[in-house]
């Protein structure tokens, strides 16, 4: 361990180089981040884990990394996990030191952990941020008085609006191991030593010893007095926040949460799905890619003598007219349009409460109230929807969440062509698709939550006071994930036309076509030419939902078989890159089982419908 | 009764709301706050109350947690079960024995503050965190 107070450059040479932001979550670390590195930043996975973490430099070259938000060091979660990680990292680097946002309205939280960075031995600056939101509640603390208490340089700041960053960056060279002389239960006290010395096992994230609790409970109380002895809080004084306190408490209400939970997904769709889905859409893929692009690089490889090689790029499966065009120009707009209203709600405050309202829904199906992110993602691309199951915290709910996305959400693409064949028929026929869907998905996940070992972990979610989002913090984020999902999706789209391709040059398409026409006449009682549709429609799936379309048109197709259509081709697999990003995911064999299941279950489920709907008198032409 | 049903030393109400409060409260939850009656009344009404139960015999003593607090009412918290991943994770989260809860709502999840924290549960965590 370090000698308590022993500083960073003491002796003149001005040595730190590096620089980790540690606090709890939704203190305002990133907005801190952004303003010392000035949004020159890059955001990656920590290394074998999905967790990110953001590097950045500061003008004088100091390099900044901000860590996952956590609530105590010893780690409980994978976020905890990669900051304990960063945190070994500066305790081995002389260079390097800690600096810690804490919230100045609840500054206990974070007092707890920077208890525990003394206990580390990790030198530390403390920044206590937002405190402008703390005076608006008539709080006030003793910084000086918190300085000599912990033994650390101590700042007040407002990273929003970049107040007092300039002092904590001159604060940092003196940064000093926080005191922490507090004494611990002798039952705690040696774990924790062993823990932190590195001499034991880190405790297991599903099952941490009973000591861990103890460990916390016992810094919360010590961080508890010191918030006593140098704040005062007139607890009854709220008024500053009332507006955002009662956004928040209406985002979770039992009867006007609805609406507003409502509001939002209308909000999501009409971004994502009609502006992102269609209007942008149609201008990169109609505009730029058919119009321009495709056309320009088919003229060019027309020069190439060999017929193999043009196919290869531009022909009717062609690397660039349909791997690129697919992930740049329909995906790629989708994306950014996402992840824009995502970085919205998630700065905003308002994901926790969405989750907290559709908990009880989402517990039917053996997920919890965090599965609503994918789910609602997946309603634009199911592919990059199963890319987020990975913020679900056990196994078993990362895998129902793919299975459910795979068979029951249908993509935006999908979901285009569906909404149109709804013009053609019935409204009530239109019921029977939307029940026969959501029904599959309950019974599955319901099977699901029996039949996969494992269990949902217990629903435990922070609601972070409601706020503004600041724009450049949603921009550099965006940024961050587009940049991500093109560096991981696109080399699968590639990869996927590349599939197609070789399956066309081997005439095998055909052949699989013939294969699947008897159990589309014969189960599903639709005309040969729908086996096509199906085939194509899942190795290109907007191709495949427009021939049903066409044919829906022309009247080749009465009621009942559009519905049958539709809830069959709604339950398919949504496209060949979700399978690939399913086995990247969760492994090939957990990939193999689920088209396994979900190809003949989709078939069946159709069939079913096609007998219900006769049962129940529907016949004739649209 | 508000008061039977979890041992009424800590718990005060302080919000007039609650009795208006939508969803779960269940009438009797909290009469104190329902009733508008001063603090001291009901005080001595719920030591009355406690003295009465601590009398029986203990195993009578129904255990009081969260799920079983009424919609703006707030109570101290005593221990917390469940599997041990929750607990350090409650834990960490501001949530220990001797902090004063106040339960927000009920419906669709049980939302409750911490001092400056709030947290959302589901039914079987609200259950296990033990209040007097």
């Amino acid at each position: 361990m370090r000698e308590p107070g022993r500083a960073i450059g003491a002796d003149g040479r001005s040595s730190l180089r590096r620089v980790v932001l540690v606090g709890n979550p939704n203190v305002g670390k990133s907005a801190l981040f952004n303003a010392l590195t000035g949004l020159r930043a890059t955001v990656s996975n920590y290394p074998g884990t999905t967790v990110e973490t953001a590097h950045g430099h500061t003008p004088d070259g100091l390099e900044v990394v901000d860590a996952p938000g956590v609530n105590s060091l010893v780690p409980t979660s994978e976020d905890e996990r990669v900051t304990w990680d960063l945190l070994r990292g500066v305790k081995d680097d002389p260079g390097a030191a800690v600096l810690q946002v804490a919230d100045a309205k609840n500054l206990r939280r974070g007092l707890m952990l920077t208890l525990q960075l003394g206990h580390f031995g990790i030198p530390t600056v403390l920044g206590v941020n937002m405190t402008d939101e703390a005076e608006a509640r008539g709080m006030s603390a003793d910084l000086e008085g918190l300085e000599v208490a912990l033994g650390v340089p101590v700042r007040a700041t407002v990273a929003t609006r970049g107040t007092g960053v300039a002092e904590l960056c001159a604060a940092l060279s003196q940064a000093r191991t926080p005191r922490n002389h507090l004494p611990l239960p002798d039952d705690v006290a040696g774990p924790v030593a062993a823990i932190l010395d590195g001499t034991a096992p880190l405790p297991s994230l599903e099952t941490p010893p009973a000591f861990v609790a103890r460990y916390h409970e016992a810094m919360l109380g010590h961080a508890g007095e010191i918030e006593r002895r140098f704040t005062a809080s007139p607890r009854a004084d709220r008024r500053g926040a009332a507006f955002s306190r009662a956004l928040g408490r209406l985002a979770v209400h039992p009867v006007w949460g609805w609406p507003l939970l409502v509001a939002a997904l209308v909000a999501v769709y009409e971004i994502v799905g009609v502006f992102g889905a269609g209007t942008l859409v149609g201008l990169i893929e109609d505009g730029l890619f058919g119009r321009y692009l495709n056309p320009w690089a088919t003229a060019l490889f027309a020069h190439v003598p060999s017929a193999f090689v043009r196919d290869l790029f531009v022909g009717p499966y062609g690397v660039i007219t349909v791997g690129l065009t697919y992930g740049l120009a329909i995906i790629l707009p989708i994306v950014v349009t996402f992840f824009l209203v995502f970085g919205v709600l998630e700065d905003s405050g308002y994901l926790p409460r969405l989750a907290a309202m559709s908990d009880r829904f989402f517990r039917v199906m053996g997920l919890s109230g965090k599965a609503v992110l994918p789910m609602v993602l997946g309603l634009g691309c199911d592919t990059m929807a199963t890319m987020t199951t990975r913020i679900l915290p056990t196994r078993k709910e990362r895998i129902l969440a793919t299975l459910l996305l795979a068979l029951g959400v249908p993509c935006s693409a999908q979901l285009g062509v569906i909404l149109a064949m709804l013009a053609w028929v019935p409204a009530s026929a239109g019921l029977v698709w939307f029940t026969a869907v959501l029904g599959v998905m309950m019974v599955v996940g319901l099977l699901g939550r029996l039949l996969i070992p494992g269990s949902a972990a217990p629903f435990v979610v922070e609601l972070p006071p409601m706020r503004r989002p600041l724009a450049s913090n949603v921009l550099a984020k965006t940024a961050a994930r587009v940049e991500w999902y093109l560096k991981e999706a696109v080399p699968l789209f590639i990869l996927g036309t590349l599939l197609l391709f070789v399956l066309d040059r081997v005439h095998a398409l055909g052949v699989l076509i013939r294969l699947g026409e008897p159990v589309v006449s014969g189960l599903l009682g639709l005309p040969r030419e729908a086996a096509e549709a199906f085939l194509v429609g899942f190795l290109r799936r907007d191709f495949g939902a427009t021939r049903l379309f066409d044919m829906a048109r022309s009247g080749a197709l009465d009621t009942v078989q559009i519905v049958v259509a539709m809830v069959t081709i709604t339950l398919f697999v949504p496209c060949i890159a979700n399978v690939f990003v399913i086995a990247k995911e969760r492994g090939a064999r957990t990939a193999a089982w689920m088209v396994g299941f979900i190809f003949p279950f989709a078939f069946l489920v159709g069939g079913l419908v096609r007998v219900v709907m006769r049962g129940l008198g529907f016949w004739g032409a649209p | 009764m508000c008061g039977l049903e979890y041992e009424p030393g800590g718990g005060r109400c302080r919000e007039r709301g609650c009795a208006l409060a939508f969803g779960g409260c269940r009438l009797h939850h909290c009469p104190r706050c329902g009733y508008e009656t001063p603090d001291e009344s009901g005080s001595v009404l719920a030591r009355w109350v406690r003295r009465l139960l601590d009398r029986g015999p203990a195993a009578a003593k129904p255990r009081a947690t969260l799920a079983d607090l009424g919609p703006g009412c707030e109570a101290t918290v005593t221990a917390i079960d469940g599997d041990a991943g929750l607990v350090a994770r409650l834990t960490g989260q501001g949530l220990t024995p001797g902090t004063v809860v106040r339960l927000v709502q009920r419906v669709p999840s049980y939302v409750f503050e911490v001092g400056e924290t709030t947290l959302a549960v589901e039914r079987s965590v609200a259950e296990g965190i033990r209040i007097r």
